[in-house]
């Protein structure tokens, strides 16, 4: 038996395991709430398009388009029809201070609300003339995807595959230990090192499948309900192109987070310390000089991710430098880099299983 | 041979076991000394589940320090009661067939035999964690064994299985002794092994405190003083009458008026003894010997006699 056919028969052993352990079941609900959320979206709006086409007029864009400041309630309602939603609030002026006795007419706001299928316009009323109106997409497929983008590089890289790989990983040997059951695999006739990599070859799959999907299934719940056209667009240009790499780098977040957590878990008794030096490394590489800032797994898995994350302009220095890589590494040099760090953990990860000892008295 | 060259372990500040040097020669070996004297951190070592402070292992010309070769030749019958967490008994024993490189039908195969061999084919399919202690032994020997390996560990054995099952069990330790392997097997009852075991180590407090054929090691125990209460109703009497016996050492009166606590360093000449005592009128209504288990033959040996 070939070293590669020992690793291929641990990780396989091993995955079912890995898959339907009790003690990372959180991870299932860390890789599909951002799914659950764009779902939602998706089906808010789907809801919404489906409420206000049955209520008013459905008004084409053209119409949308003419209603314009200045035109009266009833010229509006004449070009329109029916809004969707009509509604009236009365506002009583303050008395000014200089003229208190001076009697105010109460003013009357108008409010309508029209939709065309795609877009709404809110229209507001003072007095019968149209003063504001402000039209929105119900689905903005650039702002989606902009919003996705932000989900995913500080939710889902930060903070759900952080943690996923940390429970996945992190069990693989802490979590023999605490079953008492490591010294079954340490009697097999495979070297040591050979075992670690059967079980980190387990721990990715595992994670990459979950996260790799969860970033799949979460991207088309944010892309397929949109305008079709748009989409199809989006399809034709570099729809594609982004989807994969966002799922490359949820799964080389799982490659990178994995062989970290691995470690650990080999080193240290208590994972929540490791998960605690990790998260403030991960956080403050912004502040770090360049050299330092390639130690880290965030920084190699921002740099590949399609979308820039639109930061405010107004964001103080400080804030952007936690939440935007510094100087982000091209594709090659990110996947290598990420790929270097990686073998240089499993390195460390392989020194460490070796002097390894079954001593579970000391492991309660 | 298993050979211990001057072998140190310790964990931490704590005492495994202390400059062992040992040749164990294949056929049925039995560790025995009380708990936490240090048998099974021997069998950890010798199997590269811990590794010694100082000193040389080596398992039939291999290190422990190489599972891959080691593990091939070695099965080792742990006392950790866990195994992969849900696996069923055939699952424990197949899937570490499967880690050894075996086909899955030649793992299945070997699997179901070693699996008959310890009596447990009708609880196979059953979950690990639901069998009674005993079945749990049995299925850790059947996945020890179901590798056939030339160095067979095991650390009590005999623990929780019932009296047909333990007779099974030694005639497969003795089948595996006569052909030539190494079985090596802890207890912290010396009676408990004699009875099988080629040769026998005595180990106390992370040392080897006797070792050799079971005979010399019988020779041992017979050579040093030996403790039994005699139940007796005219215990004076008994008492002044042992006292004119040479090998006699000490008579005391038993707490609780149960007879007479007597010191003996001759068996054989203490039983005369007593037959004499018998024919003389004078009723003895039992003998029971207080120290023949092990501990009183570690007080003996590391306390330098009586």
């Amino acid at each position: 038996m070939t070293p590669w056919q020992q690793i291929w028969t641990i990780a396989r052993l091993e995955l079912g395991r890995v898959f339907f352990s009790k003690r990372s079941f959180w991870v299932y609900l860390l890789a599909i709430f951002p799914s659950v959320i764009f779902t939602g979206h998706a089906i808010d709006a789907t809801l919404k398009a489906r409420q206000w086409s049955g209520r008013g007029e459905k008004i084409t864009a053209e119409v949308m388009n003419k209603l314009q400041t200045g035109m009266t309630d009833q010229e509006v309602l004449r070009l329109a029809g029916k809004p969707v939603t009509d509604f009236e609030r009365t506002r009583r002026p303050r008395r000014r201070e200089e003229d208190p006795d001076a009697e105010k007419q109460p003013e009357v706001r108008r409010y309508m609300m029209y939709f065309d299928g795609k877009r709404r316009v809110d229209l507001r009323f003072e007095d019968g003339k149209l003063v504001g109106r402000n039209t929105r997409d119900l689905l903005n497929f650039e702002e989606d995807r902009k919003v996705y983008a932000g989900m995913f590089q500080f939710f889902y890289l930060r903070l759900g595959v952080f943690f996923g790989c940390l429970g996945i990983f992190i069990n693989l040997f802490r979590g023999e230990m605490l079953d008492r059951s490591l010294h079954f695999w340490f009697l097999a006739p495979v070297k040591r090192e050979v075992l670690l990599l059967g079980k980190y070859c387990a721990g990715l799959i595992a994670a990459s499948l979950i996260f790799g999907g969860g970033a799949l299934l979460s991207f088309l719940a944010m892309a397929l309900p949109q305008d079709p056209a748009e989409l199809q667009t989006f399809w034709q240009t570099n729809g594609v192109e982004h989807a994969v790499w966002y799922v490359a780098a949820a799964m080389l977040g799982c490659v990178g987070y994995g062989s970290v957590f691995l470690a650990a878990g080999l080193l240290l008794k208590n994972p929540i310390a490791p998960a605690i030096v990790m998260l403030l490394w991960e956080s403050m590489n912004g502040f770090l000089p360049d050299v330092m800032q390639k130690l880290s797994v965030l920084h190699y898995l921002q740099s590949i991710c399609p979308v820039p994350v639109p930061l405010p302009s107004d964001m103080p220095t400080v804030m952007k430098m936690l939440l935007a890589p510094a100087a982000p590494s091209s594709a090659a040099v990110a996947v290598g880099g990420l790929l270097g760090v990686t073998a240089l953990v499993l390195f460390a990860a392989t020194q460490a299983v070796r002097r390894l000892e079954i001593n579970y008295s000391t492991e309660a | 041979m298993i050979v211990f060259d001057n072998v140190s372990k310790f964990y931490g500040d704590v005492l495994g076991v202390n400059r062992v040097d040992l040749h164990i020669p294949p056929g049925i070996t039995s560790l025995v000394g009380p708990n936490g004297s240090g048998k099974t951190t021997l069998m950890n070592l010798m199997t590269g589940l811990v590794y010694p402070n100082s000193g040389v292992i080596q398992v039939r010309g291999i290190s422990p320090f190489a599972p891959e070769k080691l593990m091939k030749i070695l099965g080792y019958a742990t006392q950790y009661d866990a195994g992969p967490r849900g696996a069923t008994g055939f699952d424990f024993v197949y899937t570490g067939l499967l880690l050894h490189g075996f086909t899955k039908a030649e793992a299945q195969r070997r699997a179901w035999a070693s699996i008959e061999r310890v009596g447990l084919t009708g609880a196979a399919k059953r979950k690990v964690a639901g069998y009674s202690k005993g079945m749990r032994q049995r299925i850790r020997l059947a996945q020890a064994i179901a590798h056939d390996p030339e160095v067979l560990i095991l650390d009590e054995p005999l623990n929780g299985l019932d009296p047909l099952v333990r007779a099974e069990t030694i005639a497969l330790f003795r089948d595996y002794g006569a052909s030539g392997r190494h079985v090596v097997l802890s207890s912290h009852v010396l009676q408990e092994v004699d009875v099988f075991s080629d040769q026998v180590i005595l180990i106390a407090n992370g040392m080897i405190v006797a070792e050799g054929q079971i005979r010399s090691v019988r020779e041992e125990i017979h050579e040093h003083p030996s403790q039994f209460l005699l139940h007796c109703r005219n215990a004076s009497r008994v008492a002044s009458m042992l006292f004119e016996e040479e090998h006699i050492a000490e008579v005391k009166m038993a707490p609780e008026g149960q007879g007479l606590l007597v010191l003996t360093k001759n068996r054989e000449a203490f039983s005369m003894a007593l037959e004499r005592i018998a024919l003389s009128g004078t009723d003895i209504d039992g003998v029971m010997p207080t120290d023949e288990n092990v501990d009183a033959l570690y007080e003996y040996l590391i306390g330098g006699g009586r």
